[in-house]
């Protein structure tokens, strides 16, 4: 591969009890770019993500980051090596207000911290709601939150699980410009996504995980016309 | 020092698992009310004085033999169980932990207090049945003995309820995975009801039992919720089956440090025992989910 | 926001009467305000692990008893003055916070609140077993004091440390770290938050002040035994004052401990099990009907800040 991996899954398997949800999956994330993870329902992308950020431990194979191996570091360890996740149903502090949500995960002085969660809410146009409760945002602006909460850790490798879900059109549009700009910042994006649209939009690698396993790999134009893909999500 | 023989160690083992068994039926209610709504039911030790209570009334007042009066302890504390669950726990299942932690909690010292009031805080025996078998110059106390094969027996009946029936199996299902369980018709809030039904049920037999081995007052539950959550760690992983020796194992270890060091430490022993587990192995029964 | 005069100069006022109150009343107040001190204390104490971080303490006594013992001992074997020697009751209380903290607190779920659950029992255990050093069952007696004014003050000053850490805290980044553990802890983790070392440090903070507040206690009662000063009923209250004003928030134990220390010698302090029969079920009304506590009530009327 011409590209340098920031991310690579070597072979890795998990299971919860009987079920397999990793199996073998094997796959290199090239830096700098946007990539996409598709599959259908339980194909095992979540399960990918919880593994990748220490949510989860592998019972096989190895997950490397920038050449290291990360899988069986704590979570923390691997936030802080670089590497930053939303969830598929959002998980902010609804108890802290939207700019507490932000000050508490920072890792850089308490003070520059502050201006720089100022910056963020205000690129995100949530500042009005700065001192708000996060319990009390709506849906998509949680999402919203949630999402500069993982670029208030300036990460260099992002898992957005789902970003478009509950997002409304005006909001899924700024929401892609932003990531486009972060890529030409130098960020390396993995979004989990159903939306196809979005998926094909915006991503130059998409990868297509069955069963636990990448069945498929290559820029959208190749991955829509793919025989395995189709059959995996249509059935045979 | 009392110079210790072989004997005695055998003495001890023996007793150890006689009350093990019981360790690990009332540790089964605790642990299948957790496995399914996620409450760690502090109030189970109360439940379990309940229990002894039913017992030491009927016995006292009608003269009814202690161990049949578990067909009646079991029933009693069933419905108290599924009050307790219908008027409050329910509101608190799918809260923080803190929440449901506080309320039982709250229940526990509500109910322990009103048992005071009720029945002052008096140690109170149930003799019923004294002596013991000689074996090999091993004594085997006759309550103990019986009190063991019946806890057997009853955690067999609850597996067999759990395995074999379509509700036991709702239970499982619902302690494996509550969305899905959900998902496929089965009632999620009447299996809760019947499951801290059956948690309390479990631990009432096995205060019933617990009063003709040791004296019955207000505050004798507090010490067994945290046994049964020793015996689940001890068992580890979540199965019943593991909880059922982690029971045997603590009732062994309680009756060897006991022996070895004095009655005054036992609490101490396990409590070690817990912590140390905690930090050796600490992907216990409950760890290996998040 | 409130302005400074009306925050700064109520304050100010109720500091200064508290101060000047041992020169103008009776024994009576004086001792019944070292009570509330001591409540205060208390239950703020609790609020730092389990109202900031969620993690229910249910053996908190332990570190007031381990700290009334440390001082006991202090001022009788080793002849300490009884300030020096209150103080000194934090140093184990932190130890002991530290033996089951770290084990326990690294694990997520129940196993934490089930270990505190016990240890209670399990210190009072050796403090009864360790004959030659406690005195078993029948305790130490230190010396009578003669005045109770000085622990007062060290009591006021103690619950004054409680409730300006507490603020401290809640104000900083580390209680913001605090609060996303209780409300999301595997969003916390993931965001890079070392979950398992800020709950630690809360611990030994939140057990560190019960062993002060214990060693004063000792001085103050001229005579401690293991049933005196581990009793499950002093967990019990530091709890559901802390719920009862609010938990979590700076103000809230200092409400709750009030409130409740005046009903307590108002009411019903003759009858010692409808007393605890009454706390278990305030306990339970206040887990159902007001999680937020009296605090909670009063922000749905007025716009506080959170950091109060």
């Amino acid at each position: 591969m011409p590209d340098t991996a920031i991310l690579e899954i070597r072979n890795a398997t998990k299971r919860f009890g009987g079920v397999t949800a990793l199996n073998g999956c094997s796959l290199s994330v090239a830096a700098g770019k946007i990539s996409g993870l598709i599959g259908p329902n339980g194909s095992g992308k979540t399960t990918l993500f919880n593994c990748i950020t220490g949510l989860e431990r592998l019972h096989g194979g190895q997950i490397l980051f920038k050449g290291r191996r990360i899988d069986g570091l704590k979570p923390h360890r691997i936030a802080r090596r670089g590497i930053s996740r939303t969830f598929q149903v959002t998980r902010v502090f609804p108890q802290l207000t939207a700019f507490e949500n932000l000050l508490a995960v920072t890792g850089t002085a308490f003070d520059a911290a502050h201006e720089r969660a100022d910056e963020l809410l205000a690129f995100v146009k949530l500042d009005r709601l700065r001192d708000e409760f996060a319990g009390n945002l709506s849906y998509g602006q949680q999402k919203l939150l949630e999402f500069i909460r993982v670029l208030m850790t300036d990460p260099e490798l992002i898992l957005l699980d789902e970003p478009a879900a509950g997002v409304n059109r005006t909001l899924l549009n700024e929401l892609l410009d932003v990531l486009t700009r972060l890529r030409d910042q130098g960020k390396t994006i993995l979004i989990v996504e159903h939306d196809m649209k979005v998926v094909m939009g915006l991503c130059e690698t998409i990868f297509v995980l069955d069963y636990g396993e990448k069945i498929a790999e290559g820029p959208p134009s190749l991955i829509q016309g793919n025989e395995r893909v189709i059959e995996a999500y249509f059935g045979r | 020092m009392v110079h210790i023989t072989g004997t005695m160690v055998l003495q001890v083992v023996v007793s150890g698992l006689l009350v093990g068994g019981l360790y690990a039926l009332v540790a089964l209610g605790l642990s299948l009310v957790f496995g399914v709504m996620r409450v760690i039911n502090i109030a189970h030790g109360t439940f379990l004085m309940l229990g002894a209570y039913v017992t030491y009334w009927l016995f006292a007042l009608a003269g009814l033999n202690p161990f049949l009066s578990i067909l009646i302890s079991v029933p009693v504390l069933f419905v108290v169980g599924a009050l307790i669950q219908r008027l409050f726990v329910f509101r608190v299942v799918n809260a923080p932990e803190l929440s449901s932690l506080l309320l039982t909690f709250g229940i526990s010292i509500l109910l322990a207090n009103l048992a005071m009031l009720a029945w002052t805080s008096d140690y109170r025996s149930v003799e019923f049945l004294t002596g013991s078998f000689i074996v090999k110059n091993i004594a085997i106390s006759k309550p103990r003995s019986i009190a063991f094969a019946l806890a057997l027996a009853i955690t067999a009946i609850a597996f067999l309820f759990l395995h074999r029936t379509k509700i036991g199996k709702a239970i499982r299902a619902t302690s494996q995975n509550r969305e899905v369980a959900e998902v496929c018709g089965i009632n999620v809030r009447r299996i809760d009801l019947i499951t801290f039904g059956l948690g309390a049920a479990l631990a009432g037999a096995g205060g019933s039992l617990v009063s003709v081995m040791f004296a019955v007052y207000p505050e004798m539950g507090q010490v067994y919720v945290f046994k049964s959550f020793l015996v689940i760690v001890l068992g580890g992983a979540g199965n019943y089956p593991g909880a059922f020796f982690g029971g045997l194992l603590l009732g062994v270890i309680e009756g060897l440090s006991s022996l070895f060091l004095t009655a005054q430490l036992t609490e101490v022993v396990s409590y070690v025992l817990l912590v140390a587990l905690l930090l050796l192995r600490p992907q216990g029964l409950l760890g290996g989910r998040t | 926001m409130p302005s400074l005069a009306k925050v700064v100069l109520p304050t100010g006022i109720l500091m200064a009467a508290l101060a000047v109150l041992p020169m103008f009343s009776s024994g009576y107040h004086v001792s019944f305000t070292i009570q509330v001190f001591m409540w205060i204390a208390l239950a703020g104490s609790w609020n730092i692990i389990s109202g900031l971080t969620g993690y229910v303490s249910f053996g908190h006594v332990a570190f007031f008893g381990v700290g009334a013992y440390t001082s006991a001992l202090l001022i009788t074997k080793a002849g300490w003055h009884w300030l020096p020697a209150g103080l000194a009751g934090c140093g184990p209380a932190a130890l002991l916070a530290l033996l089951i903290g770290y084990p326990c607190l690294r694990l997520k779920g129940p196993y934490f609140a089930i270990a505190m659950l016990g240890l209670n029992e399990v210190v009072r255990a050796l403090v009864s077993y360790f004959e030659g050093l406690t005195g078993g069952g029948s305790g130490i007696s230190l010396p009578p004091i003669n005045a109770t004014v000085p622990v007062y003050y060290a009591m006021g000053a103690t619950a004054l440390a409680v409730v300006v850490t507490t603020y401290l805290i809640i104000n900083s980044r580390f209680g913001l770290r605090l609060i996303s553990i209780r409300e999301d802890e595997i969003a916390a983790e993931t965001m890079g938050i070392d979950t398992a070392r800020m709950k630690l440090y809360a611990f030994l903070i939140s057990a560190a002040f019960p062993g002060i507040v214990g060693g004063f206690y000792a001085w103050y009662a001229s005579h401690i035994e293991p049933m005196g000063v581990f009793p499950l009923i002093t967990t019990i209250t530091m709890i559901i004052m802390c719920l009862f004003g609010g938990a979590g928030t700076v103000l809230g134990p200092v409400i709750g401990a009030t409130l409740l220390s005046i009903m307590q010698e108002l009411v019903w302090a003759r009858f010692l099990f409808v007393h605890q029969a009454i706390f278990g079920a305030l306990i339970i009304g206040v887990v159902l009907l007001m999680p937020r506590g009296i605090l909670g009530v009063a922000r749905q009327y007025f716009r506080l800040p959170r950091t109060v």
